[in-house]
């Protein structure tokens, strides 16, 4: 039996709703095949008894082999941590003295991962996350630190992290396959963080060809060029992994958000910021200034015909 | 500071959010109660200076199990703020979404967080306790299993038009982003009616969804569990009196309800018309009254904020999040105190499922109303109305959807405006006001069900709802008070509640 303990810290639950969502395996039957025991959990525990796990934890009567964090570590106001007071005192100092006894962290979401939206500017809760602030290395455990087991957080981000990103590695951990080198720079697994949310959208041919949607509410067109699509700068399995099984943000026309990223939220969504010449400020990743200007000239001059103008014609169309 | 010399235990747990509830007891009897939120992250400071649009990806994220809700109030702000036109498609789709992900909070609610307390000690000597455990107990009853495989279904819905629950998007001033074709409506529709047969029927009510539409008084409803006695809801109806839930957690005279599901063809962003009206119903003789958003007032002479200019109340156009240190003396929440200014009264209303149905004029939760007036039994009953009414609503409306036509309406952008979006979410009714100068956020406040219900009292020291309904308690053991769990639970608090517990010598007793 591994005992797994989740904790909220500056949250809205959504990881844990996400958690929910499960499918093969759902929820209860992931815990029967792992042989987890399930400690605590705010929203699914029966019993209240958090403050004497905490103890029994500290004390060594329980040893912690996962433990998962949602949210950010609340630091304000003036580092006293009482924004967010849990079971008598600062979130934060639990997760101090707990986070050494643990043979595996895991943040699960942008905002234990990188700070996500409360540690945006202007920061008013002073949120971090745990082993990063937003790119920087360091958070809230410092750089160095490392669980019992000799990982370092492992972070599953998204806003919210997708259900089978999180019991996939829950599982990796528990059957002994994780290995460090499976992480990312920024401690995530690499097999479901070294592809683009572009990989698998079903407008990545109008990527190709430079075709751009100028406006929402459409099923074609790319929403990069326009509408401020994070798709080729973030790192996110969305549609190759679905959401609830069914879809993802740019296949409902919504750009990416980019929440998987230490950067989440840039703010400006839904427009592209461009530079003078008119450039898109951000490009894909690993491309030069350069490298994009030859490529969208060769793309635009040779896109396909039957992609420049609507697929399926609609009343109030918008290309052509 | 508040807990110095106090112990602060046992989060209240199976609720989003953090809230600690300290409760004075004389005896045996609640003589004091005190919700207390005990989390601040800052939202609304977050979002000043920021571009309008930005707060359709910011507000989802203030809460995740309601998020499609605060992105539906977001919306209906900006289509205010941007005199947005929104084609019929647009509305339908909003609608679908926000109702899908209301059938999911509610199954969620009503199995893995209220009725699990069922299985606690003090119903072990009742001859039903075994069926109840059977039923549901935690990660073994049966319909607590069906609850968590049918739930995630919902979101499955919300997916097809918003690309993920939770945090979904797609909703955007003028309609939605989303272009669905047949295949999506079709899908939808399967899931909807699985739900509605696997889940609603087979487990929840028992029987035929379009006999349990004619159910509309409290005789009905017993001859309904006289026909279909396997139903959870005749299972809750008929234990939950003997365990006295009938009894529990009467509140505020009022029942709001920010009224919901606007109707396609005739949508506008000031008043649209609604399939759940808005008002409020006052309990003293059942007559409603029409709702004035420039009535709503927030104070924060308990709360931990400040306000430029004193202890008077802010209408949310004006509203200011200032926060302070949690150490003062006099305050003791992150809560604002909502209150509704009827003529010279400041009432505080209880919202929630319940309350939407009443003010939304439903049949049979009028009649139990006036037959047993608020209550923790009723607040779940609800809930069961709610989910059988909501599915009836999501296949109708795609049955609207009319492929081909569009989705979206491009409004005009804005440097100067405001507008404000009232709607109901799974809690209760929610509003956002945003204000916007020079095309960036100048303000944006955001009032929520849980607020409404377990604010703080004001400054004239009126009670909020939550406070009226703890008061008067009786707590049958001190070490088990299982009575205020159920209170605070059956209005499906969006919080992490601590409940801390005080006898008359203010000492710390409880352990829940
Ligand atoms: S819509 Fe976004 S994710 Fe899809 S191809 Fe375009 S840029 Fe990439």
């Amino acid at each position: 039996m591994r005992t797994l303990l989740w904790l909220q810290g500056g949250a809205c639950g959504g990881n844990s709703l996400s958690l929910l969502n499960a499918s093969d395996p759902d929820l209860l039957l992931f815990f029967e095949q792992h042989k987890i025991k399930l400690l605590w959990h705010p929203s699914l525990s029966l019993e209240n008894n958090i403050e004497k796990i905490l103890n029994d934890i500290r004390n060594g009567k329980i040893t912690l082999d996962i433990l998962v964090f949602e949210g950010t570590i609340i630091r304000g106001p003036n580092n006293t941590g009482t924004f967010n007071l849990f079971a008598g005192k600062p979130m934060k100092d639990w997760i101090s003295e707990i986070s050494p006894l643990a043979n595996y962290i895991i943040a699960v979401g942008d905002c234990a991962s990188f700070g996500g939206i409360p540690a945006s500017d202007p920061n008013p809760t002073q949120s971090t996350g745990l082993q990063f602030h937003k790119k920087e290395k360091g958070g809230f455990l410092g750089q160095k630190f490392r669980s019992k087991s000799g990982f370092p957080v492992i972070n599953i981000s998204g806003c919210p992290a997708h259900p089978t990103w999180i019991l996939t590695t829950i599982s990796m951990i528990v059957e002994g396959k994780l290995t460090e080198d499976l992480l990312d720079e920024y401690n995530r697994p690499k097999i479901f963080y070294s592809t683009t949310t572009q990989f698998g959208c079903p407008r990545q041919p109008y990527f190709t060809y430079k075709i751009a949607s100028n406006e929402l509410g459409h099923r074609e067109g790319c929403l990069y060029f326009e509408l401020g699509c994070r798709g080729p700068m973030t790192r996110s399995p969305c549609n190759n992994i679905l959401w609830n099984n069914q879809s993802s943000k740019t296949r409902v026309g919504t750009p990416c958000m980019g929440c998987t990223e230490f950067d989440f939220p840039t703010f400006n969504f839904f427009k592209t910021e461009k530079n003078r010449s008119g450039l898109p400020k951000n490009l894909p990743i690993g491309m030069s200034r350069g490298s994009y200007i030859t490529f969208s000239a060769i793309a635009r001059g040779s896109a396909p015909q039957f992609l420049t103008k609507p697929l399926i014609k609609k009343r109030g169309d918008w290309i052509e | 500071m508040i807990g110095l010399n106090e112990k602060i235990i046992s989060p209240l747990n199976r609720v989003e959010g953090d809230l600690d509830l300290k409760v004075e007891l004389k005896g045996n009897k609640v003589v004091k109660a005190y919700p207390m939120s005990r989390l601040f992250r800052g939202i609304e400071i977050i979002l000043k200076n920021k571009s309008p649009m930005d707060s359709l990806v910011i507000t989802p994220r203030v809460c995740g199990i309601c998020g499609g809700s605060h992105l539906y109030s977001t919306v209906r702000a900006l289509d205010m703020a941007y005199k947005a036109e929104v084609p019929p498609n647009g509305v339908l789709i909003r609608n679908i979404m926000s109702l899908a992900e209301m059938g999911q909070n509610d199954v969620r609610h009503t199995y893995l967080m209220f009725l699990i307390d069922s299985v606690n000690k003090k119903y072990e000597s009742f001859p039903f306790y075994k069926d109840m455990v059977l039923r549901w107990a935690p990660f073994y009853g049966s319909s607590y299993k069906e609850a968590v495989k049918w739930s995630k279904k919902y979101t499955e819905i919300y997916a097809i038009f918003g690309g993920q629950w939770p945090h979904g998007s797609s909703m955007v001033p003028g309609g939605v982003t989303a272009e669905p074709y047949p295949d999506d409506i079709m899908k939808a529709k399967a899931i909807i009616k699985e739900i509605s047969s696997e889940l609603v029927e087979k487990v929840m009510i028992g029987g035929p969804t379009e006999q349990f539409l004619s159910v509309k008084s409290m005789k009905d409803l017993n001859q309904w569990c006289e026909d279909y006695p396997n139903g959870d809801i005749c299972k809750i109806w008929i234990y939950g009196k003997e365990m006295k839930w009938d009894k529990l957690g009467k509140g505020s005279d009022y029942l709001m309800s920010f009224g919901h599901v606007p109707l396609d063809e005739k949508y506008n962003q000031e008043n649209p018309e609604l399939m759940f009206k808005s008002g409020i119903l006052n309990l003293n003789n059942f007559e409603t009254l029409q709702l004035n958003q420039e009535n709503f007032l927030e104070f924060v002479s308990k709360s931990y904020y400040t306000y430029s200019s004193g202890d008077i109340g802010l209408h949310p156009f004006q509203g200011e999040t200032n926060p302070i240190p949690p150490i003062s003396k006099d305050k003791y929440t992150f809560t604002k105190a909502f209150r509704y200014k009827l003529k010279d009264k400041l009432i505080a209303p209880e919202v929630g499922a319940l309350s939407m149905l009443a003010v939304g004029g439903n049949d049979l939760i009028l009649d139990l109303l006036k037959h047993l007036g608020t209550n923790v039994l009723l607040r779940e009953i609800a809930r069961f109305i709610r989910i059988v009414l909501i599915n009836k609503i999501i296949e109708e409306q795609l049955e609207k959807y009319k492929f081909g036509e569009p989705t979206y309406k491009k409004p005009d952008e804005v440097k100067d405006s405001q507008g404000y979006g009232l709607i109901e979410a799974s809690r209760g009714s929610l509003g956002h006001w945003i204000v916007i100068k020079d095309g960036k956020i100048q303000n944006y406040q955001i009032i929520t069900p849980t607020q409404i219900n377990m604010g703080p009292e004001d400054p004239y020291g009126n009670l909020s709802h939550m406070s009226l309904a703890l008061v008067g308690t009786e707590v049958e053991n001190i070490d088990n008070p299982i009575e205020v769990a159920h209170i605070v639970r059956s209005h499906d608090a969006c919080m992490v509640c601590n409940v801390h517990f005080f006898d008359n010598k203010e000492k710390m007793v409880l352990k829940l």
